[in-house]
């Protein structure tokens, strides 16, 4: 097979879009974590909500795409805080097993109940823009695609800010750091808390709403990219935000170049071989772990 | 581990009406779901092995329980071998590799063993699927063989219920014995605590591996089992809904009580059928369920029956 430049940048951004969605799922699973010190399951059925939510009213909006990207956004924000209100807070710090059952059985329950509604039958959806592409020579990207790219780095630049420069993200980076000393100096967890839960909720609604033009739906959907994002949050140091962005497209470019030049069948193989080593020679993540740090 | 008087006399009933069960019944259906009851009940009481005793939350058994399928239906549909010989093949595969994987990750972090655990479940289903040459990939290997003891055919669902049983029994009965002897103890109190059990000279590591190791090799010959009573396998019998089943009847027993798991396996497999429930809406009470026990009362049937002695009996104190 001779390896032509275009074939390689083909990959190349093909890997970047799937690593830029991995990042906004593994991103707010750190956020969870580094605040609630819980590993949501349900994560990925989240961002099945999303999907779904972006599918069902993109037909509502006359296929309009940004109206039903802010629905499913919504969406899952709300059931983030519901999620919050009704589970995660009686959760201990220290029960970490217990927060992972809780976890995955709310994922049961909203994986199997839209199962039930909508039957496994893959689902595609069609928005306004279509199947409309850009050529930048000879490489082709649709504008879904672009749009859902477009959308992850404007989502990582908000947050950064978002934790960085407002009271909002100030109080979560502090009860993620000292969760006692931002007690004493009246910051409340409970509200931190499910402001961190919300607002990952949204991302993933977020990801999922951007990842409803671009591939088949269907209800298991959001289990086949937690696995993933699970890992990729322990690889780059649990907690640590900065980590498991920068590990969640490193990923998707791998994953990317080794479909493209080994074939389809070696590209989850070798995702998966790489995520067991990386975990057993750093238990604690490639990065710090922890303490939340975005700069 | 303190149980009542009569625990004897119940098993040896429970036993009698087991070995009955094909007899009192004609149906196929029935005989079905009691040969998936006792399969799903041994794998759950070898979870409860790993996570109940050792406090490890382990996602491999359904890695193991893939492996042990498709090697016993390898073993006998290219190998050529018998089906007992099958199963202790798949049994010996699990016991190398539950060896390797548990040499690694008993040594881990809490949250890494959990990743690596589930990692490796996804790995195996993912070999199942493309590895083709050997696993057929998608198509699954069909029409697996009945089991064969000297000229005798297992080909009936009564029949092949039999050697579900006997394997449960031996099963049950090599993990009760171990989980009340020294080694269970040990288990126990690493779960309650490890630096303790360091400080008295015992080092936890071995213990832990052991657990792990043989909860392999007892989940990967249920799955080998299980495999030749669906008389087919093919990637789906890696779904994370095994592993979901198995997690719930640990649960919901409690972890770490042995008889509470046993009888909680025997009603999670026994109530959603006999209520005919869809497979879905099934899967969405098993997760009600999780979400509720582990809400109100995180220590299973079992933990919080025990919680009410010790009120009773604090209360009988004052």
């Amino acid at each position: 097979m001779e390896i032509s430049a275009t074939y390689l940048l083909q990959l190349m951004l093909n890997g970047l879009m799937l690593g830029l969605i991995y990042a906004l799922i593994a991103v707010g699973l750190a956020l969870i974590f580094g605040v609630l010190e819980v590993i949501n399951f349900a994560h990925g059925e989240l961002l099945m909500l999303g999907s779904y939510a972006m599918a069902l009213s993109l037909p509502l909006f006359g296929l309009s795409y940004w109206p039903a990207l802010a629905v499913a956004v919504l969406t899952t924000s709300l059931v983030g805080i519901v999620l919050y209100e009704f589970f995660l807070r009686h959760v201990g710090q220290k029960e970490f097993e217990r927060s992972i059952l809780t976890t995955l059985g709310i994922s049961m329950i909203l994986l199997y109940g839209m199962q039930y509604l909508f039957t496994a039958t893959p689902m595609m959806v069609d928005t306004a823009y279509g199947f409309d592409g850009l050529e930048i020579g000879s490489i082709r990207i649709t504008v879904t695609r672009l749009i859902a790219g477009g959308l992850s780095i404007a989502a990582f630049t908000g947050l950064y800010c978002l934790l960085k420069f407002t009271q909002f993200g100030r109080a979560m980076r502090a009860i993620a750091q000292n969760r006692e000393a931002a007690m004493m100096v009246g910051i409340k967890p409970r509200h931190v808390a499910r402001n961190a839960v919300a607002l990952a909720a949204a991302l993933c609604g977020l990801a999922g709403a951007a990842l409803a033009p671009i591939q088949l739906l269907n209800p298991a959907m959001g289990q086949a990219i937690i696995f993933k994002a699970f890992a990729l949050v322990v690889i780059g140091g649990l907690g640590n935000m900065t980590g498991a962005v920068v590990v969640a497209i490193a990923l998707g470019m791998i994953e990317s170049w080794v479909g493209g030049f080994f074939g389809i069948v070696w590209q989850e193989g070798a995702i998966f071989t790489i995520m067991i080593v990386a975990v057993l020679l750093r238990p604690d993540g490639i990065f710090q772990r922890g303490s939340m740090r975005v700069g | 581990m303190n149980q009542p008087r009569w625990t004897l006399a119940a098993v040896l009933a429970a036993v009698i009406l087991l070995l009955c069960l094909p007899l009192m019944t004609g149906s196929n259906y029935f005989v079905g779901i009691a040969i998936s009851g006792l399969i799903f009940l041994t794998a759950a009481a070898s979870l409860n092995l790993v996570y109940g005793y050792a406090g490890l939350l382990s996602f491999a058994q359904l890695g193991f329980w893939g492996v042990g399928g498709y090697c016993s239906a390898i073993a006998v549909m290219d190998f050529g071998w018998s089906f007992w010989s099958g199963i202790l093949f798949a049994g010996a595969v699990n016991l190398v590799l539950g060896t390797v994987i548990g040499i690694v990750i008993t040594r881990t972090t809490r949250h890494a063993f959990v990743v690596v655990t589930l990692t490796f479940a996804l790995l195996a289903s993912l070999v199942a699927r493309d590895w083709i040459d050997v696993t057929r990939g998608p198509l699954g290997i069909p029409g697996l063989l009945p089991p064969q003891l000297m000229g005798f055919v297992f080909n009936t669902s009564a029949r092949f219920y039999y050697i579900a049983l006997a394997f449960t029994l031996l099963a049950l009965a090599f993990l009760y014995a171990l989980m009340t002897s020294r080694i269970g103890l040990v288990l126990k109190a690493i779960k309650q605590n490890d630096p303790l059990v360091e400080s008295q000279g015992i080092s936890p590591a071995p213990y832990k591996l052991a657990a792990f190791v043989i909860a392999a090799v007892i989940t990967g010959m249920a799955g080998a089992i299980f495999a030749f009573h669906l008389k087919i396998i093919d990637p789906s019998f890696l779904d994370f809904y095994y592993m979901q089943t198995f997690l719930i009847i640990v649960i919901i027993g409690g972890a770490g009580s042995f008889w509470a798991v046993v009888l909680a396996g025997a009603a999670m497999v026994i109530l959603p059928e006999a209520l005919r429930f869809s497979n879905e809406l099934r899967m969405v009470i098993y997760g009600v369920v999780l979400v509720a026990v582990m809400m109100f009362m995180p220590a299973g049937i079992s933990g919080w029956l025990e919680q009410r002695r010790i009120a009773a009996l604090r209360k009988a104190l004052r």
